[in-house]
């Protein structure tokens, strides 16, 4: 290990720590769901240790619940990652110089909150040593207060009676991830139609009509953009 | 999804499909770059998705569509805690609160 590679880790654990703290309700609420849709305490960890995303995890846990056919489920967690392609496009550069085998671990590890806080630094700091020290600080303390939540979420529920439908708690998650998107008008469009469509469909098979509804989603929100040009994302 | 073996296999792929999109371009490095249209259109994937999970879950109960609904209000409660809150606990206390105050008012 070396020095600049210890000063990146610190100095990015030390600026990314204040954020750090928004993660625990979410996974929290991920391990309440988890054991919410009936799974073992050791399904919810391994299914939190494999797949490691908030996101994908509770969109996916409602689907799992309602018996939906796996392939379906897994076009589905795909496309709520396909934001990971333009945030790895966006962080590649900071990479340069970065063995391989460190690099496939960094994008294991690529979240939300790592992206928005490295960014900066990922694309400007001359070290590449330096770098990745301040890319894994942040997101190795986030990947342990991932699971360290999740499990405590997933203990929790156990004490919780079966009544008060917990399940619910995805659909919320969902709900607080989608209002801030919503506010830029294309986005907004995307999520009408998207949402619209997937009420619309549902009697289609194998709940085909999610996919329809993400696919027609997209074209809607792309198209407004083209109508309202000015008020981009 | 009863049998377990099926759900670690499902985990797995999940995990696949989460890896290799946030693993792409960084380990891929200078060697490619995404088409710009392409890279505008995927923006929107997240907003349509979610939508398209939440939605049923709201509007729909036993498959026929239902306007008012406790899972509605409890949505609705959600959705202006996170508008008028910063506060990351709040949606959940107001959502799951209107979920179980109905519920306690009107037995099923």
């Amino acid at each position: 290990m070396s020095p600049s590679f210890r000063d990146g880790m610190q100095e990015g654990f030390h600026s990314f720590l204040p954020l750090s703290v928004g993660l625990i309700p979410w996974a929290l609420v991920t391990g309440l769901t988890m054991a919410g849709v009936g799974f073992t305490p050791l399904q919810a960890m391994g299914m939190n240790v494999i797949v490691f995303a908030g996101t994908a995890q509770l969109g996916t846990l409602p689907l799992i619940a309602a018996g939906t056919p796996v392939w379906l489920i897994v076009i589905t967690a795909f496309v709520l990652n396909l934001r990971f392609i333009i945030f790895s496009a966006a962080i590649a550069r900071g990479f340069r110089g970065v063995p391989l085998g460190a690099r496939w671990l960094s994008g294991h590890l690529l979240t939300d909150g790592a992206f928005a806080a490295c960014l900066e630094k990922m694309l400007s700091h001359p070290d590449p040593h330096w770098r990745l020290g301040y890319y894994l600080g942040p997101s190795l303390w986030s990947w342990l207060l991932w699971q360290v939540f999740a499990f405590c979420g997933v203990m929790a529920a156990s004490s919780i009676p079966r009544g008060w439908s917990l399940e619910f708690m995805a659909t919320i998650a969902l709900i607080v991830l989608l209002v801030p998107m919503a506010r830029v008008r294309p986005m907004l469009v995307a999520a009408l139609a998207g949402g619209g469509l997937a009420v619309a469909l549902r009697g289609m098979p194998l709940r085909l009509g999610v996919i329809v509804a993400i696919v027609g989603g997209i074209a809607a929100g792309f198209a407004a953009e083209r109508w309202c040009g000015r008020d981009r994302p | 999804m009863s049998e377990d073996w099926m759900l670690w296999g499902l985990f797995i792929l999940l995990g696949l499909v989460t890896t290799l999109p946030r693993a792409s371009f960084i380990v891929l490095g200078e060697r490619a770059a995404l088409p710009e249209t392409l890279h505008r259109a995927l923006r929107y994937a997240p907003a349509a998705a979610l939508a398209a999970i939440v939605a049923p879950d709201i509007f729909v109960s036993g498959g026929e569509l239902t306007v008012f609904s406790p899972r509605l209000a409890a949505a609705v409660a959600a959705v202006l805690a996170a508008l008028l809150s910063r506060n990351p606990w709040l949606p959940f206390i107001a959502g799951m609160g209107v979920l179980w105050g109905i519920g306690q008012l009107i037995p099923t």
